[in-house]
C-alpha cells in the first residue's frame, strides 16, 4: 500500500525543498504567506513557539532560506498578514496575537502594539485591597477575604489576586508592598484571530482584524486606527475562526469554541446566529466556498452548511494534528488538508479522499497557497521542527474516483426519464379527483379477494386437501420427493409429526391414480407410530406403463383407521417417463 | 534544400534560417536574454512579463535566427509543445538564485525532452544558469547536478552561467549554438 502512496504523491507533488532541522516549531494558526516585499515573490511568515518558554521567534522565509527573524515577546496564538492601509507599492503588515496583545509589524518592523481593553474588576476585591492599602488588614486577613471573594463571586479574581493566594506566607508581605499601590486589572487573552475586509472584496483590500479572546468575546479593529468597531459574544472562548465577507458589507465569523459548539455570527447580531453542536470537540476548522468542513477528536471530518445543516461525516485513519484549506483559484480546485497523527496529510474534497501524502515526521502545521512565484505551494511544518515545501505539480489532476468510499458513480448519472404524455396528465388528474373514490373500491375488491382466498383456504384444510394436517389430534406434515428416470420411479413420503409431544398411531398411505398409466407395488402401506419431531421417509416404487410420453398426477392420502375421509391430501406431480421399458 | 543553396548558405552567401525555441520558467529571464542578443538599436528599454510568446528575429554572422521567446507562466506552459516540431535549437533559461522552483524547472525540462516530438530528435538544447550575479545564485555546475543534465545523452547540448542584464556568458551560449548549427549544417550535405 506504501508504495502506491509514494508513487501517487510523487505523480503529483514535487519535492521543493526539505529541512528536517529547521528549527520550526509551530501551528497552521501561527502561519501565513504574504509578498511581505512588493516583488511578486509571496514570504512564509511564521510565529515560531520555540520551546514554549523561550525562543519564541517571527520568522520570515524566502524560498528555501531563513531571510529574518525578530524575538517575540510572549508566545503567539495567531499570526496573520493584511493590507492596513491603500500606501503604494502594496505591502501587507504582519500581525502578531500573544497574551492580551496584538503586535502589528510593518516591513518586518514593530509598527503599533493593541491591547484589549480591561475586563470588569470585582468591586469587593477592590474594596478589600483598597483596605490592604490604607493598613487597615494584614496579608493574612487579605488572603482569607480574597479567598471569600473567589468562592462566591461571579466576578473571577484578577491575576494579582490568584498570584497573591498562591503565595507562601512568607513571601506575602513584599507582594502586597510591591503591588498595592497599582490600581486593580483584569485582562483577558487572545486565543485566535483572524481577518476581513473592510469593505471590498479585492485581494490587496484593507481588512480588519478579527480577534476571538478567553472571555468569549469577538473584537472587530479597524485597520488603520485600531479601534473596536465591532464586539459580538459567543457562549464559550473560541479557539479556532474562520472569517469571510466585508465588514461594511455583509460578514460571517464561523467560531469553534471551547464549549465544543460551533457558533456562526452574523453582521445584523451581536450574539450567534446559528449553532453547530458536535458530539466531540472541534480540532480543525476550514471553510470550502459556502461550506464548513470540522475535523473533531473522534478522528471524523464533518461537513456542515453555512446556517450549519450537516452534510456528511467521514472517518479518519488516525486522530487529526492539524487542518488547512488547499484553494487552487486558478484551477477552480478547493479542497481541505488533513495533518493526521500517523505522519500523513490527506486530502480531502467533501468526504471523498483524494490523495494521500506521507510525511516523515507528524505534521503540525499546514499552509498552502502561494509561494515564491509559485501558486501551488504546500508548506508543512513537523513536531520535530522540520520544514517542507512541496510543489502541486501542472499537470496534476485530483480524481474523485480514485478514492474507495462514497457513493458509486451510477447514482448521480441523470436517468432519462421521458417527458409526461397527455394519458399520463389525464390519469393524474382523474386520481387526483376521484381519489377517495379510488381508494374505496380498491380496499373493497382487496377485502373480497382476501375473503375469496381464506373461504378456498377453510375450504381445503376441511377436506384435507393440503399436505398439512392441522387437525388437533394428528398434526401432520408431508412432502413428496420423486427420484429416477423412468419408467420405473423411487417415490418417497416423508411424514413428520408436529405435535410438541404426543406420538400418533394407526395411520396408514393410500394412493390414487390412473392404472392405465401407472403399477404401483403396494398401493396402500401402514405408516408406523410417528415420534413428535422426527421425520418418518416411507418409500415405494411406482412403474409407469405407458411409452407414449405422457404423465399424470398421483395423489397421496394419509388416513386414520377406521375413518372415510383423509388426514391430508398431497398431488405429485409425476415426470414423463424418458426410460425404456425392458420387457 | 538544393546543394547549391546549402553551400551558399554555408558560404553565408544566404543566412542559413533556425527556429530557436526559448523555454525556461517564468522570470527566469528569457525575454531579457533575447533583448540583450538584439542590435543595439532595437533593444527594449523595459522588459514585463511575456503574455502568451514573442516572435523575435535577428541575425549573426552566419545564422539568421526566429526566435520563439514562450512566456514561462504556468498557465502558458502548455503552449510551449506547439512549436517543438518546427523548432531547430532549444534555449533553456533557469534562474539560478531560485532553488525552491528547480524541481518545477527539471519537470518542465523532463516533460519537455519526453515529449514524442523532441525525443528522437537530435536538437541542440542551449541553457543558461542565469542570474548568475546574484548573491544566493547556483554555479552552473550545480544547475546541471540539480536539473541532472548528464543524463541528457542523445542530444548536444551546453550550459552557460549567464548575467542577462548585462549580457555576459550569452555570446559564448549563442556562439556554440551557430557551430552546432553550422556542423548539422554540414552533415546534411
Ligand atoms: N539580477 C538579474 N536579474 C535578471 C537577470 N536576467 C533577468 N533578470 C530580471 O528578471 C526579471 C524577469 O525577466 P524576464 O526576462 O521578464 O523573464 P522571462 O523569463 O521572460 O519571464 P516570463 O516572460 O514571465 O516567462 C526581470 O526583472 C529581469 O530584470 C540576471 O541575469 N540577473
Ligand atoms: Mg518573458
Amino acid at each position: 500500500v506504501s508504495d502506491v502512496f509514494i508513487e501517487e504523491t510523487l505523480r503529483k507533488w514535487l519535492d521543493a525543498h526539505y529541512d528536517p532541522v529547521a528549527g520550526l516549531y509551530t501551528f497552521s494558526s501561527c502561519v501565513d504567506l504574504a509578498d511581505l516585499s512588493g516583488d511578486g515573490e509571496s514570504r512564509l511568515v511564521v510565529g515560531d513557539l520555540g520551546s514554549g518558554s523561550s525562543g519564541m521567534k517571527l520568522k520570515v522565509y524566502r524560498g528555501t532560506a531563513l531571510m529574518s527573524e525578530s524575538t517575540l515577546l510572549d508566545l503567539p496564538a495567531g499570526l496573520v498578514a493584511f493590507f492596513m492601509d491603500l500606501h503604494e507599492p502594496r505591502i501587507p503588515a504582519v500581525a502578531v496575537a500573544s497574551g492580551p496583545c496584538v503586535y502589528v509589524y510593518k516591513n518586518l518592523r514593530p509598527y503599533f502594539k493593541f491591547t484589549l481593553p480591561g475586563l470588569e474588576v470585582n468591586s469587593l476585591e477592590q474594596d478589600v485591597w483598597q483596605q490592604a492599602r490604607e493598613g487597615q488588614i494584614d496579608p493574612l486577613t487579605l488572603k482569607e477575604m480574597l479567598e471569600g471573594v473567589r468562592k462566591k463571586a461571579d466576578i473571577p479574581l484578577s491575576v494579582r489576586s490568584l498570584r497573591f493566594l498562591s503565595l507562601e506566607t512568607s513571601d506575602m508581605d513584599e507582594f502586597v508592598q510591591l503591588h498595592k499601590q497599582q490600581p486593580i486589572r483584569r485582562q483577558t487573552v487572545i486565543t485566535c484571530i483572524g481577518t476581513l475586509k473592510k469593505s471590498t472584496a479585492d485581494e490587496d483590500g484593507v481588512s480588519c482584524l478579527v480577534i476571538g479572546t478567553e472571555s468569549s468575546d469577538v473584537y472587530v479593529l479597524d485597520p488603520e486606527a485600531f479601534i473596536i468597531l465591532s464586539k459580538m459574544s459567543l457562549p464559550a472562548a473560541p479557539t479556532m475562526m474562520d472569517v469571510t465577507g466585508q465588514f461594511d458589507v455583509e460578514f460571517r465569523i464561523t467560531a469553534a469554541c471551547r464549549n465544543g459548539n460551533i457558533y456562526i455570527l452574523r453582521r445584523e447580531s451581536d450574539k450567534p446566529k446559528y449553532c453547530i453542536e458536535l458530539s466531540s470537540h472541534p480540532v480543525g476548522l476550514v471553510r470550502v466556498g459556502k461550506n464548513v468542513v470540522v475535523g473533531c477528536t473522534d478522528e471524523s471530518l464533518q461537513g456542515f452548511t453555512q446556517k450549519g445543516k450537516k452534510l456528511w461525516r467521514t472517518i479518519l485513519p488516525a486522530p487529526i494534528t492539524t487542518m488547512a484549506a488547499m484553494d487552487l483559484p486558478t484551477r477552480g480546485f478547493q479542497a481541505v488538508l488533513v495533518g493526521l497523527a500517523n505522519c500523513e496529510v490527506q486530502l480531502y474534497r467533501d468526504k471523498n479522499l483524494l490523495s494521500t501524502i506521507k510525511t516523515p515526521d507528524v505534521v503540525t502545521s499546514i499552509c498552502f497557497g502561494r509561494y515564491g512565484r509559485e501558486d501551488g505551494t504546500l508548506i508543512m511544518t513537523t513536531k520535530g521542527g522540520g520544514l517542507i515545501v512541496k510543489i502541486l505539480k501542472r499537470t496534476a489532476a485530483f480524481d474523485d474516483k480514485d478514492s474507495a468510499p462514497g457513493p458509486p458513480l451510477a447514482q448521480s448519472v441523470r436517468l432519462n426519464v421521458p417527458k409526461k404524455t397527455k394519458l399520463y396528465v389525464d390519469q393524474t388528474l382523474r386520481e387526483r379527483e376521484n381519489g377517495l373514490a379510488m381508494h374505496r373500491a380498491f380496499q373493497m375488491d382487496l377485502s373480497r379477494l382476501r375473503l375469496a382466498a381464506a373461504k378456498a383456504y377453510v375450504k381445503a384444510l376441511e377436506s384435507s386437501l393440503t399436505p398439512m394436517s392441522s387437525s388437533l389430534t394428528e398434526p401432520l406434515k408431508m412432502n413428496a420427493v420423486v427420484q429416477g428416470l423412468g419408467p420405473s420411479f423411487k417415490l418417497t413420503l416423508n411424514v413428520q409429526n408436529t405435535a410438541a409431544c404426543r406420538p400418533v398411531m394407526n395411520l396408514a398411505i393410500s394412493f390414487l391414480y390412473d392404472e392405465s398409466l401407472y403399477r404401483m407395488r403396494n398401493p396402500y402401506m401402514k405408516i408406523p407410530l410417528l415420534v413428535p419431531g422426527l421425520i418418518y421417509p416411507v418409500e415405494t416404487f411406482v412403474e409407469c406403463t405407458s411409452d407414449k410420453g405422457i404423465s399424470d398426477i398421483i395423489k397421496v392420502f394419509i388416513l386414520h383407521e377406521g375413518k372415510s375421509s383423509p388426514l391430508l391430501t398431497a398431488h405429485i406431480n409425476m415426470p414423463v417417463s424418458e426410460g425404456l421399458t425392458l420387457n | 534544400m538544393g546543394l547549391l543553396d546549402k553551400l551558399s548558405g554555408w558560404l553565408g552567401l544566404r543566412k542559413k534560417e533556425v527556429n530557436v525555441l526559448c523555454l525556461g520558467l517564468d522570470n527566469s529571464g528569457k525575454t531579457t536574454i533575447i533583448n540583450q542578443l538584439k542590435p543595439a538599436n532595437m533593444q527594449a528599454q523595459e522588459i514585463v512579463p511575456t503574455i502568451g510568446f514573442n516572435i523575435e528575429k535577428f541575425k549573426s554572422s552566419s545564422l539568421s535566427f526566429t526566435v520563439f521567446d514562450m512566456s514561462g507562466q504556468s498557465r502558458y506552459r502548455n503552449l510551449w509543445e506547439h512549436y517543438y516540431k518546427e523548432s531547430h535549437a532549444i534555449i533553456f533559461v533557469i534562474d539560478s538564485s531560485d532553488k525552491l522552483r528547480m524541481v518545477v524547472a527539471k519537470e518542465e525540462l523532463d516533460t519537455l525532452l519526453n515529449h514524442e516530438d523532441i525525443r528522437s530528435k537530435k536538437i541542440p538544447v542551449l541553457f543558461f544558469a542565469n542570474k548568475m550575479d546574484l548573491r544566493d545564485a547556483m554555479s552552473s555546475v550545480k544547475v546541471t547536478q540539480m536539473l541532472c543534465l548528464e543524463n541528457i545523452k542523445d542530444k548536444p547540448w551546453h550550459i552557460c552561467a549567464s548575467n542577462a542584464i548585462e549580457g555576459e556568458g550569452l555570446q559564448e551560449g549563442l556562439d556554440w549554438l551557430q557551430e552546432e548549427q553550422v556542423f548539422k549544417t554540414l552533415s546534411e550535405i
